[in-house]
């Protein structure tokens, strides 16, 4: 018999109080790691989007990309051992359109690569966030670093760095903008492309990522919050179903005394939390997708089918360990004990 | 079921409390003994150590030839699950379960090898048996006293148990209603072939029992059918 069931339906109120709860944390949590996501691919698409590989910038950058210059003569050799790497340089600066509008860009410039956007002396190709904002093909940028004008060549979707949309310019150009003949960066891409390089310094994506001032602050931020929210909702299983377990030591004393099985007890608290987890969580995660859809234009928005397996997986685990340990009661109960209590 | 020299000592730091002084006890199948005595007798204590709820300092418990006293906790759980039954002072119901429920419970912790529809059956004839057939779909809250502990009865005897033991089982109750329940108790002991084990101070009560064993501090002071 499932009593478990049983006791839910007969205790709505009682357990709908605690799935409301855990729907109420597990939809923030699922909201908050949506931005914190959306923040992250805000910040980094560029980088995140690439296959797995390694940056290397001057030891002497002291881990920061925008202070890191390649001689060109190690760059020569490296580019020319790695047929598939590439010398790049990201740069924040602004252009303006051809109404005068300033635009916050990242200019990206790399040599010849499939990884980056390639265009000519002069062209300019545009993160898609742009085209939304009116910019066209054909339409001339302008820039006080750059003598000449820039022609939208085309537009790229989901390119953007330190929340700013990406411009890919030719790497003339950026040499020219940026009064520099040495590239930022050399990426290599490949799992097994580490290699040791003197007076470079190797970065995994991962760990580059965090180069980028106020990522890893952001992240982090976020990351707690969502870690403080998955802790809270573990303590409340916990506190839930030692409240209820205390009201219960009665009746668990008299089913052991008719010869219920203490493991019995434990399924019947255990279902009862995967029920109720599993209510809020499909409720969360409807409402969660919801908004991921209808989202408002702008607000980095991002939770993914993988993110939210995860995140309900973790509150199951959760949940489970948070009622295993109030559960403990259930050994303690004593059937003798309960026998001489009154009615329970 | 055989009660051969059963004795229980309390230690409460360096106190000790012998509240059983070798207690000698031979139960009969459809029979009802009743013990009573003056609290603190130890009629509870014999009871529970007799039903497996608790262990006895020294002594045994023979249940169909095995000693229960020397069986590990799980055995005991099982035969507890299978072949007793217990009706207490209270009824103490399960109070999210209806009636017929609380007796399918009961037959899942016996292990009942009866299918669904041998249990419907089976239920009905033990509602019938106690007269509660008509609340079976109640739950415990709606139950009067009288009712609950018919639907306690039922529960102790749905899976046939070989022994039925009683803690009191008419001390919530009043005087009319005590008499029908342990009327039930006596005709279903009788009927089911069943050794009950029934613990009461009521002197009323003792009309029904086949065998009447008095307690006074811890040793049977007198037993007489």
């Amino acid at each position: 018999m499932n009593m478990a069931w049983k006791e839910i339906r007969k205790n709505k109120a009682r357990f709908s109080i605690l799935g409301s709860i855990v729907f109420l944390v597990s939809l923030l949590t699922f909201i908050i790691s949506g931005l914190a996501n959306g923040l992250s691919q805000d910040n980094a698409a560029l980088i995140k989007d690439l296959p797995n590989g390694h940056f290397y910038m001057n030891e002497e950058a002291d881990e920061t990309y925008n202070l890191s210059k390649i001689d060109s003569d190690i760059q020569e050799k490296i580019l020319n051992e790695h047929q598939d790497a590439a010398a790049l340089s990201i740069q924040m600066g602004f252009l303006y359109d051809e109404a005068g509008k300033q635009r916050s860009m990242a200019f990206v410039a790399s040599t010849e690569s499939m990884l980056f956007g390639q265009v000519k002396d002069g062209e300019i190709v545009l993160d898609r966030t742009l085209e939304d904002k009116g910019i066209k093909v054909g339409d001339t940028l302008t820039s006080s670093l750059y003598s000449g004008e820039f022609i939208v060549t085309g537009f790229v979707d989901q390119k953007k760095f330190s929340h700013a949309p990406v411009a890919y310019i030719h790497i003339e150009n950026y040499k020219e903008m940026y009064r520099t003949n040495e590239m930022q960066l050399i990426f290599i891409p490949g799992a097994d492309s580490l290699q040791e390089i003197p007076g470079l310094q190797s970065f995994s994506n991962k760990s580059f990522l965090n180069t980028i001032p106020s990522y890893s602050a952001e992240q982090m931020s976020l990351n707690m919050i969502i870690w403080f929210l998955v802790v809270i909702s573990g303590l409340l299983f916990a506190i839930f179903f030692y409240m209820m377990n205390v009201q219960k030591m009665g009746l668990y004393g008299i089913l052991k005394a008719i010869g219920v099985k203490t493991s019995a007890l434990f399924k019947m608290m255990w279902t009862q939390m995967i029920v109720i987890t599993a209510l809020a969580l499909v409720l969360s995660i409807m409402l969660s997708q919801a908004f991921n859809q209808f989202a408002p234009e702008g607000m980095p928005f991002h939770l993914t089918a993988g993110t939210t397996i995860q995140l309900s997986a973790v509150f199951l685990i959760i949940g489970f360990i948070g009622a295993t340990l109030s559960g403990m009661q259930i050994k303690k109960a004593e059937p003798l004990q309960a026998i001489q209590q009154g009615e329970v | 079921m055989v009660i051969d020299d059963i004795r229980k000592t309390f230690i409460n730091g360096e106190v000790k409390e012998e509240v059983l002084k070798g207690i000698h006890l031979s139960l009969k199948e459809g029979e009802v003994t009743a013990l009573v005595g003056t609290s603190g007798s130890g009629k509870s204590t014999l009871l529970t150590i007799a039903a497996g709820l608790q262990s006895a300092t020294g002594g045994k418990v023979l249940f169909e030839g095995e000693n229960l006293a020397a069986m590990g906790s799980e055995q005991v759980r099982k035969i507890r699950a299978s072949k007793f039954g217990f009706v207490f002072q209270f009824a103490h119901l399960v109070p999210f379960l209806t009636v017929e429920e609380q007796l399918l419970l009961m037959l899942d912790v016996s292990e009942s090898v009866l299918k669904k529809e041998g249990r419907k059956q089976e239920v009905d004839l033990i509602l019938g048996k106690v007269g509660i057939k008509h609340r079976r779909d109640a739950y415990p809250s709606s139950l009067s006293g009288g009712e609950k502990q018919r639907v306690a009865i039922a529960r102790a005897i749905i899976h046939k148990p070989k022994v039925l033991f009683a803690d009191e089982p008419t001390a919530s109750l009043d005087s009319t209603r005590s008499k029908e329940v342990m009327s039930l108790i006596r005709d279903l002991t009788k009927s089911l072939n069943m050794t009950t084990l029934m613990v009461t101070h009521e002197e009323e009560m003792l009309s029904y029992a086949d065998h009447i064993v008095k307690m006074s501090d811890g040793q049977v002071l007198q037993s007489k059918a």
